[in-house]
């Protein structure tokens, strides 16, 4: 059951990301301006920059170029970047760890904060700690990621220097490459004094993205129990004396989770894209900048395995969400379908 | 015999946005021990926000005003603390609701939901012997595969199957008092008479005291011994149950009667919205005991 509901899902994402590539393949193409001349820069000659067109097929047929695309592609061939001067899947595999690393911690603690935040607001609903969550939550998410950012860096780097104020890790560290994931690879070589530097270098950037995320948990959370409250079964558990905190945390957190859990789970992968303004305060080597990058400079080697890997992202984030939902929800776990 | 239940000039009002509301204006009930008792009256009287005062809930619901005495077994339930009143909750008192599926927690298995009911007569009880106990006490509403059904959630059950299981729950613990909200009201009729009279047995078995709330007179003859009949916050009649059908001296009460519609085909029954014959005062049967 699990099996075909998993097989679905794989053959929607895959013809997702085939629109997802043609679409940006197409809008890359459209932006003004001469790749090869932006690369070659003002001082090169006709010759030069008619001879990198026609390595890069720029002069043929858009379909045609596509099928180029898609052949390099079977061979896991993503092209050279021009802006790099390196191929574009070393570049990804350089950028996305970092970038990855930063999003989990941060929905971690969007979940991990937001949930209990809800619930609690929910129970406590209309009294002190409801008007304060939702006060904090309203706040959160009124404000950009990148704003956070930056005062949470002045409040916590600068004023009170507890968290580092850049980068990944200390210099002083040489931590061999084998992930890409700092915090593993310190584990990896058994620096556990570099692993806590990885980590402190992580907290202030994760929190600032993590932070509208909260908020919209937290009210997602709140809103769904509020309802859930109103239910029959809830008033059953109440009139058998059920205790109050385990009607919160059990009896009326779960129904309501499982609608929350589709918008927590866009939020998680709108992440990678939020991620960009605050890895640009906290000169975090990401990919969400490289990604930035690349497509000021009309990079379209780069710009598609870019997004290509975002969507890819995307899309197991949304499998995932799927199979914890049907984990979740009885009927959709029962249903004879097959697909939820 | 002294009451189990003793409502003495029980008031209730709610304070809304749009001002003060009065629902129940001083109604006074008794139940004594094992005694199966009804109160019926329209949507809006006031029966439904009576079983919430019972069970404590209301006075913790805080645009509620609840004024009056509602003694419970010898405590007045309006002044006990919220742990005590708690307490009480799915071990003295128990109820039934009008519709079982939704009642139940779409998504938990009935096991875990009957397991909690049971933890709340004796926490000690370990997992297996609950197991058993609620294997044992589906028996007694004739589930005749308990297993199948405890392993189940709610949605994969008929509603009369529901029922069974709400009406073994609710007699897990042998409460002293079972309040019933227009049980399975929900339900198909047939379903719903087969399950009353389930309910009926087991209560009379278990000698457990029964506030059953309706609309339906017609359902609650069968069923009790007394009948209240609650109008606009006010008990306008109350008495024996054949004297409520044979000898109904209040307007509101014999236009109730009237409304009971019948298989002969006269069309619905006309009764009145408001009528000032139904402000008339209060009739009490005499009690022949």
């Amino acid at each position: 059951m699990v099996l075909r509901t998993l097989l679905n899902r794989l053959l929607i994402s895959l013809i997702v990301l085939v629109g997802v590539s043609m679409l940006i393949f197409g809008i890359a193409r459209v932006i003004p301006g001469d790749p090869a001349r932006i690369a070659l820069g003002p001082n090169a000659t006709t010759e030069q920059i008619s001879k990198l067109r026609a390595e890069m097929h720029l002069d043929e047929s858009l379909p045609s170029q596509y099928f180029h695309f898609l052949i390099d592609l079977s061979r896991g061939d993503l092209g050279t970047s021009l802006y790099t001067n390196r191929p574009v899947t070393l570049d990804i595999a350089e950028f996305l760890p970092a970038t990855l690393e930063l999003v989990f911690l941060a929905g971690i603690i969007m979940v991990s904060v937001g949930l209990p935040l809800g619930m609690l607001a929910a129970r406590y609903r209309d009294s002190w700690p409801d008007s304060l969550i939702r006060v904090f939550a309203l706040l959160t998410v009124s404000a950009p990621s990148f704003v956070w950012a930056v005062i949470l860096m002045l409040l916590f780097a600068f004023y009170l220097p507890i968290f580092p104020i850049a980068g990944r890790i200390s210099d002083i560290y040489e931590i061999e490459r084998v992930t890409g994931f700092l915090t593993i690879d310190t584990l990896l070589a058994g620096n556990y004094a570099a692993f806590g530097d990885a980590l402190r270098h992580l907290v202030l950037p994760a929190v600032a993205l993590s932070l509208s995320g909260i908020g919209q948990a937290a009210r997602l959370t709140r809103s769904n129990m509020v309802e859930t409250y109103e239910k029959p079964y809830i008033e059953m558990a109440q009139a058998y004396g059920f205790f109050p905190s385990r009607i919160a945390r059990s009896y009326a957190f779960k129904p309501s989770l499982i609608p929350s859990l589709t918008i927590i789970g866009l939020d998680f992968a709108a992440m990678l894209g939020n991620a960009f303004l605050v890895e640009a305060v906290f000169a975090w080597p990401g990919l969400s900048r490289y990604g930035v990058a690349v497509i000021l400079r009309k990079d379209l080697n780069a710009i598609m395995g870019t997004v290509l890997i975002i969507s890819i992202t995307f899309l197991i984030v949304n499998i995932i969400v799927d199979l914890l939902i049907g984990y979740l929800n009885p009927r959709v776990r029962y249903s004879t379908r097959g697909s939820a | 015999m002294s009451a189990l239940l003793d409502i003495k000039d029980l008031k209730l009002g709610f304070n809304t946005l749009a001002g003060y509301v009065d629902v129940l204006k001083g109604i006074n009930v008794s139940i004594k021990p094992g005694e199966k008792v009804a109160l019926v009256g329209e949507s809006g009287s006031g029966k439904s926000v009576t079983a919430r005062i019972i069970l404590g809930l209301l006075q913790e619901h805080r645009d509620a005003l609840v004024s009056g005495d509602v003694q419970f077994n010898g405590q007045n339930i309006n002044t006990l603390s919220p742990k005590d009143r708690a307490s009480l909750r799915g071990k003295d008192i128990s109820m039934i609701f009008q519709d079982p599926t939704s009642s139940l927690n779409p998504v938990f298995t009935i096991k875990k939901q009957f397991l909690e009911v049971l933890s709340r007569g004796d926490e000690k009880l370990s997992r297996k012997s609950r197991v058993d106990r609620a294997t044992q006490l589906l028996g007694t509403v004739s589930i005749t595969d308990p297993k199948r059904v405890l392993n189940s959630y709610p949605f994969q059950l008929s509603g009369g199957m529901n029922q069974r299981v709400m009406i073994a729950m609710a007699l897990a613990n042998h409460p002293k008092l079972l309040l019933a909200d227009e049980p399975g009201t929900a339900l198909d009729v047939s379903v719903q008479a087969q399950t009353l009279s389930l309910m009926r047995d087991l209560v009379t078995q278990n000698n457990t005291a029964v506030l059953f709330i309706s609309h339906n007179l017609g359902v609650v003859r069968e069923f009790a011994d007394r009948i209240y009949v609650i109008y606009k916050g006010n008990i306008v009649e109350d008495g024996p149950t054949h004297c409520i059908f044979n000898n109904a001296q209040h307007p509101y009460t014999r236009a109730l009667l009237a409304a009971v519609p019948r298989i002969t085909g006269t069309g619905l029954p006309d009764v009145p919205e408001v009528s000032d014959e139904f402000l008339a005062p209060y009739v009490g049967h005499m009690q022949v005991s």
